[in-house]
Formats: C-alpha cells, structure tokens, sequence
C-alpha cells in the first residue's frame, strides 16, 4: 500500500506477483509491519483522508480560478468602456430619456430599425421571451428591454411607438436626432450604414446584431449574437445578476 | 416625397408567409423559378421591395452554405497547381 505513495525515485525493488512479493520495506528499508508500522486499515484512511483534502484543495483552487476569470472578463468589458458615455434620446411617448435613468435597473439592448426585414423583428422577439423567462422568476430584479434605432431619419417617435408596439408591453424604444443617436451607436461600437436607396426612397441600414446586457451600475456587462437562444440569455442574465458585485 | 410607414407586424409575417410559399415552391422544383411565378409575384406584392431583394440574397447565401456543408469547400484553384 505504502509502495503507492512513495516518490519513484526511492530505491524499491521492482514490483513482483504478489506471491513472490519481498517484504514491504519502508523509507529506511525496513518491513514497516515488522516493527510496529501502521496497520492496513489505518493506511487506508491516511490515503482517504490525503484524498479528499487534495479534492476539497482541487476544488477550491477551481472556484478561485472561476472567480478570477469573471473579474478578467469584468475588467476586459470595463476596459472596452462600452456605454460610457450618455445619451439624450426620446421614447415613444416623447419623453426625454438619459443614460442616467436607467441606473438601478437590468437592460436588454438592442440596436436596430423598424424597416429591418427579418433579423431585427426576430431578435427583438427572442430579446422579449428572454425577459419573460426572467420575469417568470421569483425574486429576480426586473429586466428592461430597450430598443434604440439605427435609422433616426426614418424613425421618429411616432415610427417607434408603433414599432416596439408588437413586441413586449414594457420595451421601450428610442430615437432623435440623427446626432444623438449616433453617438448612443459609438458609445456601444455599435456600426450601422444605410444603403442604397431604391425609387421608392426605401433602403436598408447594414448594422450589427447584438444584444446588449447592462447592469445595474450601466456598465456594459455581456452581450448575446444570433446564434444565442432566448433561454440561453435569460441563463446568462440570471448568472449575472447572482455573481453582481456593485463596482463602486 | 412622404415617408414610407414602415411594414406592421401583420404585414411583415404576410411577407414572410409569401416568401416562405415560393421558397418552399423553389425547393420542390430545385430552384426553377420559371414553376413558381405566381408565388414569386405574390411574394414580390407582399413585400417591400427593399425587402424581396433582401430575401433573394439571402436565399442564396442559404443556398450556398447548404452546399459547404454538403460538399465541402472547393477554393477555387488552378489546374496542375502544386
């Protein structure tokens, strides 16, 4: 037993069918039953006993690893200072909205416009369905879903409004003035670039496809692409907001 | 010129409709359209035009990545190329 935890390199003879085995010899080359060693059953629980304090080791370590790989990422995200800046935008209703007004509360953002063909109708709708997942919880904070346009010259409040209508009753969409929105895009990378337009004066604005998560404090936190499920988001949003650590 | 109202909810899922029907009319004739013209011009009626052009690259994109995953990537190569 003993042959088990001993480093290779100490001077055994080789392992034999146990038959032919020459007496067990411990450190010093001495038949450690012979003068009093520890019996088999003692043995047993030293190595139990090694190995579940190097299993509650290998887990801690492990918890720490996780732990610091989220600070990194919450570093790098901090880093990227995706969202700094404010923006003064309008809701459908007209009222004046800041980044500032969000403070204290979970987002969902998406960036898109309301002549988009398919992708930003399905990603508002997946937005949406991950919030009611979330609202489906007890005890988790509320989520507000938020819709910023990429097009401010076609979409206006009203535009908007009539919009975000169709999604889900507490999305909230904002617009302005060409100026102001752009810079609400910069402050999140966000590219969009309208093409061409056709004789009907009709176009479509190239832009990407996120979805944006943001806690409490508006920092940028994570953010979803297409390929990400509704009930992968609100799994996401859910382990954020249990590992939340306020910054300041 | 006045501004084009954008498609409504109902009106995007009739031109999602309309697409999908000569869709799956190009699937059953391998992508004849000569077969599926009255689909296509429904789907050209429901949609906006912006829109129809949208879908038709998008169609091909499908189609495209349905064949490197069938086939496999051929990167186009000279012959006798060492």
């Amino acid at each position: 037993m003993f042959r088990a935890l001993l480093p290779v390199r100490c001077l055994l003879p080789p392992r034999r069918p146990p038959a032919a085995a020459p007496p067990r010899r411990g450190l010093r080359g001495r038949d450690p039953t012979r003068d009093g060693g520890l019996p088999l059953g003692r043995r047993v629980a030293a190595v139990a006993a090694a190995g579940a304090a190097a299993g509650a080791g290998w887990l801690y370590l492990r918890q720490e690893k996780e732990r610091r790989r989220r600070a990194r990422r919450r570093e790098e995200l901090r880093a990227l200072a995706l969202g700094q800046g404010d923006f003064a935008l309008l809701d459908q209703e007209g009222r004046p909205r800041r980044k500032a007004d969000f403070l204290g509360r979970w987002v969902l953002l998406y960036f898109g416009f309301t002549h988009c063909p398919d992708v930003c109708p399905e990603e508002l709708e997946k937005l949406c369905r991950a919030v009611a997942l979330l609202e489906r919880e007890p005890g988790l904070p509320p989520v507000q879903p938020l819709f910023i346009t990429v097009d401010p010259e076609r979409d206006d409040v009203a535009a908007v409004g009539r919009y975000v209508r169709d999604f889900h009753p507490r999305l909230l969409g904002l617009t302005g003035s060409p100026e102001e929105v752009r810079a609400a895009g910069r402050a999140y990378r966000v590219y969009a670039s309208a093409g061409p337009k056709d004789e009907d004066g009709d176009y479509v604005v190239d832009h990407t496809v996120l979805i944006y998560l943001l806690g409490p404090d508006g920092l940028f936190l994570d953010y979803y692409g297409r390929s990400k499920t509704d009930a992968q988001i609100a799994q996401s949003v859910r382990r954020h907001m249990e590992t939340y650590e306020p910054v300041q | 010129a006045a501004k084009m109202s954008a498609p409504t909810m109902e009106e995007r899922k009739a031109c999602w409709g309309a697409r999908d029907e000569f869709w799956q009319c190009l699937d059953r004739h391998a992508d004849d359209a000569s077969k599926c013209e009255k689909l296509r011009l429904s789907f050209e009626s429901r949609c906006p035009q912006q829109w129809v052009k949208h879908f038709d690259k998008r169609r091909d994109f499908l189609k495209y990545k349905k064949k490197l995953e069938t086939e496999g990537y051929h990167p186009p190569e000279a012959d006798g190329k060492s």
